[in-house]
């Protein structure tokens, strides 16, 4: 008689060989989002469990929570050379950028088309000719990669004119606190969330007013990033109505996810993780790179591979004649993940943005590929890409209707 | 479109990942009669459709594409459905005919990528126009 459970069984194990199998995979998109590292999804199990209070009460419970959320706050200053006070936990990059170009409504800000939209989008509406200027440049580029000379954009911003006095920002306000204290030239503003963990961040050294911070892009969760604001320099809150974060930012903690984001910031600190991405990581990308070139007609790099001209774990390659979105999703059929610039992909009628002003060439901007890497990424992983790559873009460019 | 693994339906995935009718590499390996073509590849699509003409009749048809997943399926399922039409059923094909015939595109792709049936008619004309000076 035959055994149903077996039959069960083993229909089941069919099923999951022909179902997508994430273990199989690999993952070349960690400048999208890296996978949660154990350590947080450890620490948040058991800050689900232990700090489910609401960490602004003042019983013994919530008092636990809020101990949770400062030593993630004083683990983020420890690791960007801030104080504990000039951290403000946020739900994100996306808004950590809003809050600072929002505060300067009205006011000149100067940013670059290479940043990140929630930058670019934000400053279209805030822009303004009012005094102290903000001038915003992030770091690393979220597409190629790209390591920005700050120096300059501060050495710029030095010499950028003065208000007559500081009342634009001293004005009385709802949120309680003067807004300033400090008068001076113009404001920095970095949004750090690329270079975080890849590169060493100081934001003294940077000489930064500001600084963004993302969780999901070093292993912490999504939902939650933090905002630096260097003591005395003004910050109009987003999100009002709240106590929290010193009136700058109101809402209930996100105390599971600070958390997280702890832990991911413990082991990137304890790791010297920044030496990780420059040794193995950049072994990795560059020998990508370098078969890539050799391996596959038309390719060429979008990204710098000098050691300090971009962060040691992107890499981005445009393709003749083949086209972004196809190529990812050709990968993706072989259980290979990585992104594109392709307007396509984006669900956009214009292909990305970075990649249109670093080249003005929109067919080298639908043709690119992001490949972006984590600690966690091997030789093996560079092996399975070269094992199909280079038919896939071949296949490409054969039916293409641009002649190579 | 629930519990779907992959951001196109099935007909879709399987036009992509196995196209149909398409010409790979040298053009001068497919002899057409008439060809058309369509898109910029600035814009991120372009296709070329290459026919074969009998007694009015697609008897076959072989096209080319750069272009996004959606570009590539949408091209391979109009060879499918242009291939063995006389020329005016042919010309009666549209966006939404490839559409339906791959069970409805996402909306922000139908109008960039489902291009091809411009190419089909473009080549046709040219074949008219051919035929009637010889």
């Amino acid at each position: 008689m035959v055994n149903i459970n077996y039959i069960h069984s083993f229909i089941i194990a069919l099923l999951s060989i022909v179902e997508y199998n994430l273990d199989i995979m690999v993952y070349l998109d960690f400048a999208a989002t890296a996978p949660l590292i154990a350590d947080a999804r450890r620490a948040m199990r058991e800050a689900e469990e232990k700090f489910y209070a609401n960490a602004s009460a003042l019983h013994t419970p919530g008092h636990l929570a809020m101990n949770e959320v400062e030593k993630a706050r004083e683990l983020l200053a420890q690791v960007i050379n801030a104080e504990p006070e000039e951290i403000i936990f946020t739900s994100g990059a996306s808004e950590s950028n809003n809050t600072v170009i929002r505060t300067f409504e009205g006011h000149q800000i100067e940013t670059s088309p290479l940043e990140h939209h929630s930058i670019i989008e934000a400053a279209k509406v805030c822009h303004g000719d009012k005094l102290p200027k903000l001038y915003s440049y992030m770091l690393a580029n979220n597409e190629t990669g790209e390591i920005l000379d700050l120096e300059a954009i501060k050495k710029k911003s030095a010499k950028s004119q003065a208000p007559e006095s500081s009342e634009l920002f001293d004005a009385k306000n709802d949120w309680g606190k003067p807004l300033v204290t400090e008068r001076r030239g113009a404001y920095l503003h970095s949004d750090l969330t690329q270079a975080l963990g890849k590169i060493p961040v100081d934001v003294k050294k940077l000489g930064l007013d500001y600084a963004t911070f993302s969780a999901h892009k070093i292993g912490g969760p999504i939902g939650v990033g933090a905002l630096y604001v260097r003591r005395g320099v003004p910050l109009k809150p987003l999100i009002i109505g709240g106590n929290q974060e010193n009136k700058r930012r109101g809402g209930t903690y996100n105390t599971v996810g600070i958390v997280g984001f702890g832990a991911a910031l413990s082991k990137l600190w304890t790791e010297k993780s920044w030496e990780i991405y420059d040794t193995k990581v950049r072994k990795l990308r560059d020998n990508l790179a370098n078969r890539i070139l050799r391996e596959i007609p038309g390719s060429s790099l979008n990204t710098d591979l000098t050691r300090g001209k971009s962060l040691p774990n992107i890499l981005n390659v445009s393709f003749r004649a083949a086209e972004g979105e196809s190529i990812q999703l050709y990968l993706d059929a072989e259980g290979i993940v990585v992104s594109t610039g392709s307007a396509c992909a984006a669900g956009d009628t214009k292909p990305s943005h970075v990649l249109m002003a670093k080249t003005g060439d929109a067919e080298v901007a639908h043709s690119s590929i992001r490949f972006s890497f984590g600690p966690e990424n091997s030789a093996t992983d560079i092996e399975k890409v070269m094992a199909v790559l280079p038919g896939i873009i071949d296949r490409l460019q054969k039916i293409s209707t641009i002649k190579m | 479109m629930e519990n779907q693994d992959w951001v196109y339906t099935e007909k879709v995935k399987d036009h992509f990942l196995n196209p149909r009718n398409y010409l790979m590499g040298d053009e001068a390996a497919f002899v057409a009669d008439a060809v058309g073509i369509v898109g910029n590849p600035v814009c991120g699509d372009q296709m070329k459709m290459y026919i074969k003409v009998d007694d009015d009749v697609i008897s076959d048809i072989r096209w080319k594409t750069y272009g996004c997943a959606s570009a590539i399926a949408s091209t391979s399922a109009l060879s499918e459905l242009a291939k063995g039409k006389t020329l005016d059923e042919a010309l009666k094909i549209d966006a939404k005919m490839i559409d339906d015939y791959l069970g409805n595109l996402p909306k922000h792709k139908f109008h960039c990528s489902v291009l091809g049936h411009d190419a089909l008619r473009e080549a046709i004309t040219n074949y008219r126009e051919k035929t009637a000076k010889s």
